[in-house]
């Protein structure tokens, strides 16, 4: 985790840098911006074995992690919207007391941070025993609340603590 | 052939595509804060949506503009609504809590009433506390 | 008129009518945390049309605002919401 913000930073500003005040040989715009800064990001990826070993597979589950996490963001915001512009009410609301499997700090502000971004969920407090999430959902499928259970922990949190542990 | 093609009218057509986009999912969150019933579905709902149009727009404005400084203060502002709009979201939420903001009417409470009945009974006596003194 | 010039000119009216209905939000919310909410959208939103104002005029001086509001939008929310949480206690 920590290597990977290090790598990500040094790729966005060596891109930066490059086309800022080298000579680059290519017409800036986004795309190649981009490609630079993924170009760098692969080269740091090859060098990783040698001091971080764990890193050099963490990094596909990684990308594929953020890319599920876009899609259901735009999924959930387009549910949202379909139940605002028509006239009847589809959702449930329902609190649900979430069991955790995270346990350090860090796990569990990744876990309840993605939660609330996701539209239609907000989590709301951890209990005092750090064992339960308590998280505000609109749609529930079928009235079955182990089922949504199952879908969060095996959704979010079993990619989230692949990348953690 | 690559100095054929009016690259200015392909990034003002990315750019309008993207800022129009965001500015419905802006304008759809606006009309679902007017129109939502109670105050945490509003909260889970809308603030997400606003966060998203805007991350549209700007990202529109960086592809249109087309020069490093702008494409770096864009990703920052990206950024920073990403990183503070759910720890925003929360904090609001378990204050809303804590004042006892009344739920909607259908909401399904089951799995919360213990929270909620110890966490009024902690309000209570705090209040107590404060007559003594 | 370009179609470019059009849209820019569609998304700040849209945009004006957003800022229009969170001010409502704000006037009847029927509790502090509701206009806390209304407060963020409407941060959000200028933070809109501040960067569609920079796209229709290519002053690039008024993106730095932007940067500095969504700093200090979510100071103000987080701030309400810790005096709340305060005074009822």
């Amino acid at each position: 985790m920590k290597t990977f913000i290090i790598h990500f930073l040094i790729a966005f500003f060596g891109s930066y840098i490059y086309f800022e005040y080298g000579q680059p040989m290519f017409p800036y715009n986004a795309i190649w911006a981009v490609v630079v800064a993924v170009f760098i990001m692969f080269i740091l990826w090859l060098t990783t074995p040698s001091y971080h070993r764990s890193y050099f597979h963490k990094l596909p589950k990684a990308i594929s992690f953020i890319v599920y996490f876009l899609k259901e963001l735009v999924v959930a915001n387009l549910k949202v919207a379909y139940d605002i512009l028509t006239p009847n009410y589809r959702m449930k609301p329902t609190v649900i007391a979430l069991p955790l499997a995270a346990s350090t700090d860090m796990e569990i502000t990744l876990l309840s941070g993605i939660i609330t971004l996701t539209p239609g969920s907000l989590s709301i407090d951890v209990s005092a025993d750090r064992k339960v999430l308590y998280v505000h959902t609109l749609y529930i499928k079928h009235n079955d609340l182990e089922l949504a259970k199952q879908t969060i922990k095996h959704g979010f949190e079993r990619r989230l603590l692949q990348l953690t542990r | 052939m690559l100095e054929d093609i009016n690259f200015l009218l392909i990034r003002e057509i990315i750019s309008s595509v993207l800022i129009i986009i965001g500015v419905m999912f802006m304008l759809i969150s606006t009309i679902g804060l007017l129109r939502f019933p109670d105050f945490y579905i509003r909260m889970s709902a809308i603030t997400k949506g606003a966060t998203l149009g805007l991350g549209l727009i700007l990202s529109g404005m960086g592809i249109y503009f087309n020069e490093p400084d702008m494409f770096l203060k864009v990703v920052l502002i990206i950024g920073f609504t990403f990183l503070t709009s759910p720890v925003a979201a929360h904090v609001i939420g378990r204050t809303a809590v804590r004042n006892k903001i009344p739920f909607w009417d259908r909401t399904n409470l089951d799995e919360f009433k213990d929270y909620l009945h110890k966490e009024h009974n902690v309000h209570r006596d705090h209040e107590r506390d404060n007559k003594q003194v | 008129m370009s179609f470019f010039s059009f849209t820019l000119i569609f998304a700040m009216a849209a945009l004006s009518l957003c800022l229009i209905m969170t001010g409502i939000r704000f006037a009847i919310g029927p509790s502090l945390p509701d206009r806390i909410t209304a407060f963020d959208l409407f941060v959000a939103n200028v933070i809109g049309i501040v960067a569609i104002y920079t796209e229709l005029t290519g002053n690039e001086d008024f993106i730095d605002v932007a940067i500095i509001l969504s700093l200090f939008g979510f100071l103000g929310s987080i701030s309400f919401a810790y005096y709340l949480m305060k005074s009822t206690r």
